[in-house]
């Protein structure tokens, strides 16, 4: 069951990356890795397509890759959160795991040690955004 | 018994009193020659916070279609958010170029209106030019500001973008 969620910053840099992925097969593991970071960073045209389209945040699944699907939310900000997961997720989960992810991001961002568009270092938030995922049935 | 809400007042005293002695302490240790680093400082440090503001007055706000329509949510909600009234007058020239008109600033309004200190009245907008910056770098927007006092407590900020 592939799930993996980026957040992308203004210079289509990762600040944050997570990997809920369980295989069957270990070895295959580090390839998927990449291939997941690969159909996210090339959906990113397509969002910034989409974005344009509708004013809402919540943008609805913008590509598909074999049967990975990448579904995009996008603030004010421009900052770009991203999900490449199989078909197993409802879209009521990853709206509402979107919008508390948000939440936890903008707490982050007012952290004056932070430094804006760069990678989000803190264990803190990591932890956060696991627990909203458990919370939301996102990955588990 | 009712409840009484009070829209973050003290908070806003504060951040007056913080912004007094950040200027005098930044005033003190550059010495008094040196005023172009202590507009730096204070544009750099307006900067960041302009930054993090913008992203927390945004939440849930849907994008923005045009700069029109930024500078528009600056002048309102975001001035609204900061100063707690809104920008009392915008001008554009439909290119790149918008005057923002505010007619009793905030952090000039305690200052008295003789023209005796003038020539320190910039320093107190450096922060503000910054945060303006700060504010519309997090849009995705290049800008440029310039600041003037024609008469205390009137001020008035040019912002030149690049399209």
């Amino acid at each position: 069951m592939t799930c993996y969620f980026v957040i992308v910053g203004h210079h289509d840099n990762p600040l944050f990356e997570l990997d809920f992925s369980r295989h069957p097969e270990v070895v295959k593991m580090e390839d998927r890795r990449h291939l997941n970071q690969f159909i996210a960073h090339a959906s990113l045209d397509l969002v910034d397509e989409a974005k344009w389209q509708s004013g809402n945040l919540y943008l609805k699944t913008i590509d598909k890759f074999n049967e990975l699907n990448v579904t995009g939310f996008v603030t004010a900000s421009n900052m770009r959160f991203l999900l490449v997961h199989d078909s197993s997720l409802r879209t009521d989960s990853i709206k509402n795991f979107f919008s508390d992810v948000y939440e936890h991001f903008i707490k982050a961002i007012l952290n004056p040690f932070y430094e804006p568009n760069t990678q989000i270092k803190s264990q803190n938030f990591r932890k956060k955004i696991l627990a909203v995922a458990k919370k939301n049935g996102v990955g588990s | 018994m009712s409840e009484v809400k009070v829209q973050g007042e003290v908070s806003q005293t504060l951040f007056e009193y913080l912004h007094m002695e950040i200027l005098s302490h930044l005033i003190e240790s550059y010495g008094n020659e040196k005023k172009g680093e202590v507009i730096s400082a204070l544009e750099a440090l307006g900067s960041r916070v302009g930054e993090s503001m913008m992203e927390r007055v945004s939440k849930d706000v849907p994008r923005f279609r045009t700069e029109l329509d930024a500078m528009i949510f600056l002048c309102k909600q975001f001035w609204t958010h900061m100063f707690n009234k809104q920008v009392d007058h915008l001008k554009t020239n439909n290119q790149d170029m918008f005057v923002l008109y505010d007619n009793n600033f905030r952090l000039l309004m305690h200052l008295s209106e003789s023209s005796q200190h003038q020539d320190k009245s910039p320093l107190f907008l450096a922060f503000t030019s910054g945060l303006i910056t700060g504010a519309l770098s997090n849009l995705g927007i290049k800008s440029r500001v310039t600041y003037e006092v024609p008469k205390m407590p009137q001020c008035f900020f040019q912002i030149k973008i690049n399209l």
